[in-house]
């Protein structure tokens, strides 16, 4: 017989049914831990798309799609990461390899829907009720990065000891070294649309990590033909871009192609390149100006079979590259390296030919199939300013060339350059150190309209001028060269207070209160270049198309309207060696595309 | 911890010793003395809790690293005891004799790096994978992207854009 108490028992529970619950009773409104990792949020408006989270999911949960709003440009990709909830495992690796650290976790873990689609989203762009939550998993920081946000250091020479000479200052990257950097990128391919000649920059490195320099070095010839000279001059504004360069410093691009360059022996490369026996096509193609853009030209043209000739004015080849940029940055012998393999495919250059006084431009026309001009800018402007047309003020790429080409170059003890740019750095530098051979002294002085925010010139050579004693004053506007008979005194300015108006044009503003006397004994002018046409002849001109600014019109090919003349370099774009590369790779596939169908 | 570690070296051979947090250490025993040295932390030293056992695949070094985690109840302190075992001849001696539940964790060794741990209970026997017969997956040389691609299909309507490409063709089309 059973007991009483057996009977009731079951019914004592019902004295729980009052107590709060040790359990919980909607699992859905319980929040994770602080850390947990939930589903993704994105700052779509920090985020480039690089699409390394994309390329370190082990599960294949991301793509990269186009998102409205969100536009391609310079450094953005305009595609954002799409998630697939049905894959991700929530390791964190997306998180943790963000170059620009707008990925991150909620820790939201919880959403329940009937629709499978709908756990395929892009987070920041598709609205989510855990966007704003603080919570959840970020990227740890310092020391946590899965790549290495620090540059590898550039061996340069010290300042006393090239203040003296033109010996080249940066000391390239040992195998090491350029390893090294190499690993840090994360081969996104961001860089390659803001290249002017869109080089195969994720391809390049990716050969150094590889330790494979003769791949890198085909990678490089694809779409560039002077990468010695890249390597060290170029203003590398794909490192501007980087995404490493978001949190950390952009990967050293432009070292790391002259690592390439300077490993690959000059004798082997053409059996590297696969260069040794072209297949002529009977053409010829004549190119005016040795400078970047017709070396360029004359090189894929030579692969292409053509049989090219060069017409330089001056003694030697390289255009602005030699007789532009001082040897401290650019070593003659590395560019020979490069001028000379190209002149190793058949490539002939007459020197000391100036067009439409040695040779017309109809008898070039009459006597090739095609004509391309690179003239580049070589005629220095003046500011203009009373005073002006002393003897003692001179152009800066009057000097520069001179320099090259052994002249005495006149080289006083108080000098003051006018300008921002390279140009004006290039000859602020290259004074200081003739100033230091004949007086044992630094005495120059460069200013520019725009203020040192602004500046156009490269930092490091703002810097370097800088360690090199040169004095640099930026933000002042020249006003008059005082001068006294055949002596100079020097330049008087006031202040600059802005130098383009609302819509970027040039139209500088100054405050004629603050003035400024810069004594000097000498001045030389630095604000930029013009171009010297005259070789083309006025009948000529008359039937080209011409902008109004008197710059030749060219189409996507570099075709002028004169079908068989094609143009390119600083003439059309730039100025600056990598547009004048690009300009003449194009220009010769332009060149064959007509000759083709000639 | 401090006087356990001196206790221990008079018995022991202890290849290195790194106070992590000032009750959390680590130390590294060669494969032949880790079983006794784990045995007196067990037994003489008061360690009477196997926190849990785990490896790393150090493949670069040609060796895995077993971490024993052993807890002191009294004394609220952990020990890790490290053992780097060649990764040519993955096998380890097996403790399921000090702690039973050794012999999941081993099991789970087994299956997931390919540890080998002779004379422990079961250690041959699926783990979780169910019929598995290539690498062990957690080893470093086992690519998951591609075991996952292989294995679980997309869902139809997925699509993905290379950026270097797709800003060629929005900036540069006619290059």
């Amino acid at each position: 017989m059973a007991k009483l108490n057996d009977i009731l028992s079951p019914f004592t529970a019902w004295k729980h049914v009052v107590r709060e619950p040790v359990t919980i009773k909607d699992p859905l409104n319980r929040e994770a831990a602080d850390r947990y990792r939930g589903f993704h949020k994105n700052d779509i408006s920090e985020c480039i798309g690089c699409g390394t989270c994309e390329s370190i999911c082990q599960n294949a949960a991301i793509d990269l799609v186009p998102v409205e709003g969100v536009d391609t440009k310079d450094g953005d990709s305009g595609l954002r990461p799409r998630v697939d909830y049905g894959r991700c495992c929530w390791c964190g690796l997306c998180v943790d390899v963000c170059t620009t650290n707008s990925l991150s976790l909620s820790n939201e873990y919880t959403w329940v829907d009937e629709d499978p689609d709908s756990f395929r989203f892009v987070p920041g762009a598709e609205n989510k009720s855990w966007d704003n939550r603080e919570k959840g998993y970020k990227k740890p920081g310092n020391g946590y990065e899965l790549y290495n946000p620090k540059r590898e250091a550039m061996e340069e020479l010290e300042p006393e000891k090239r203040d003296q000479s033109f010996i080249e200052i940066v000391q390239g990257y040992s195998k090491e070294q350029a390893e090294q950097e190499a690993d840090r990128c994360v081969e996104c391919g961001i860089c390659v649309a803001t290249c002017p000649a869109h080089m195969g920059i994720p391809e390049y490195i990716k050969a150094i990590r590889n330790d494979d320099l003769n791949e890198g070095l085909r990678v490089l010839y694809d779409t560039n033909p002077l990468p010695e000279i890249c390597g060290r001059i170029c203003t590398h504004k794909c490192e501007t871009v980087c995404s490493v360069g978001h949190h950390g410093d952009p990967l050293s691009i432009r070292w790391l192609k002259r690592y390439i360059a300077d490993q690959n022996p000059a004798e082997e490369y053409k059996k590297i390149l696969n260069t040794e026996n072209l297949q002529p096509t009977g053409k010829k193609v004549a190119i005016i100006g040795s400078g970047p853009s017709g070396l360029s030209a004359a090189h894929y043209l030579a692969l292409m079979g053509y049989q090219c000739t060069i017409y330089e004015k001056l003694p030697a080849a390289g255009g602005m590259m030699r007789f532009g940029i001082p040897e401290y940055r650019l070593p003659y012998e590395q560019l020979d390296k490069d001028i000379n393999y190209i002149l190793s495919l058949g490539v002939e250059i007459k020197y000391n030919v100036t067009i439409g006084k040695d040779i017309t431009l109809e008898e070039l026309h009459n006597q090739y199939d095609a004509v391309f001009s690179g003239t580049g800018l070589h005629m220095g402007r003046s500011t203009r300013v009373p005073g002006t047309d002393h003897p003692k003020v001179y152009q800066a790429v009057d000097l520069l060339r001179d320099i090259v080409l052994g002249k005495e170059v006149p080289v006083e003890e108080n000098i003051v350059v006018i300008g921002g740019g390279n140009v004006a750095m290039d000859i602020t530098r290259s004074l200081a150190r003739l100033q230091k051979q004949k007086y044992g002294k630094v005495g120059v002085l460069a200013t520019s309209l725009e203020s040192e925010d602004i500046m156009p010139a490269d930092r490091e050579e703002v810097i370097e001028a800088r360690e090199e004693n040169a004095v640099i004053d930026p933000g002042w506007g020249p006003v008059e060269i005082e001068t006294e008979g055949d002596k100079l005194k020097g330049l008087h300015v006031v202040k600059c207070v802005s130098v383009f108006d609302e819509n970027r044009r040039f139209a500088p503003k100054f405050d004629e209160e603050q003035k400024k006397f810069f004594p000097a004994d000498m001045v030389v002018e630095s604000i930029g270049q013009g171009m010297d046409l005259s070789y083309l002849p006025e009948a000529f001109k008359e039937q080209l198309d011409m902008d109004q600014r008197g710059r030749i019109l060219v189409n996507d090919d570099f075709q002028t309207s004169a079908g068989w003349l094609f143009a390119g370099g600083d003439i059309i774009q730039g100025p600056d060696v990598i547009h004048g590369i690009a300009n003449g790779h194009k220009a010769a596939m332009g060149i064959d595309k007509y000759l083709s169908e000639k | 911890m401090q006087t356990i570690i001196e206790n221990l070296q008079k018995h022991f051979q202890v290849v290195s010793y790194h106070q992590q947090r000032e009750n959390l250490g680590f130390l590294i025993a060669s494969k032949e003395v880790a079983v006794g040295l784990i045995t007196h932390l067990r037994d003489y030293e008061g360690f009477a809790h196997l926190v849990l056992l785990t490896a790393v695949d150090w493949i670069e070094d040609e060796h895995f690293q077993l971490t024993y985690l052993l807890h002191h109840p009294e004394k609220k302190v952990d020990l890790g005891v490290r053992v780097m075992i060649s990764r040519e001849n993955p096998e380890m001696y097996s403790i399921h004799h000090l702690w039973e539940q050794a012999r999941t964790y081993q099991r789970e060794l087994r299956e997931m790096f390919g540890i080998n741990f002779p004379g422990s209970p079961d250690v041959d026997k699926p783990f979780i994978l169910e019929g598995w017969e290539e690498i062990p997956p957690y080893r470093r040389d086992f690519d998951t992207k591609e075991y996952s691609e292989k294995t679980y299909f997309p869902r139809p309507g997925r699509e993905t854009h290379d950026p270097a490409e797709y800003m060629k063709k929005k900036l540069y089309p006619n290059e």
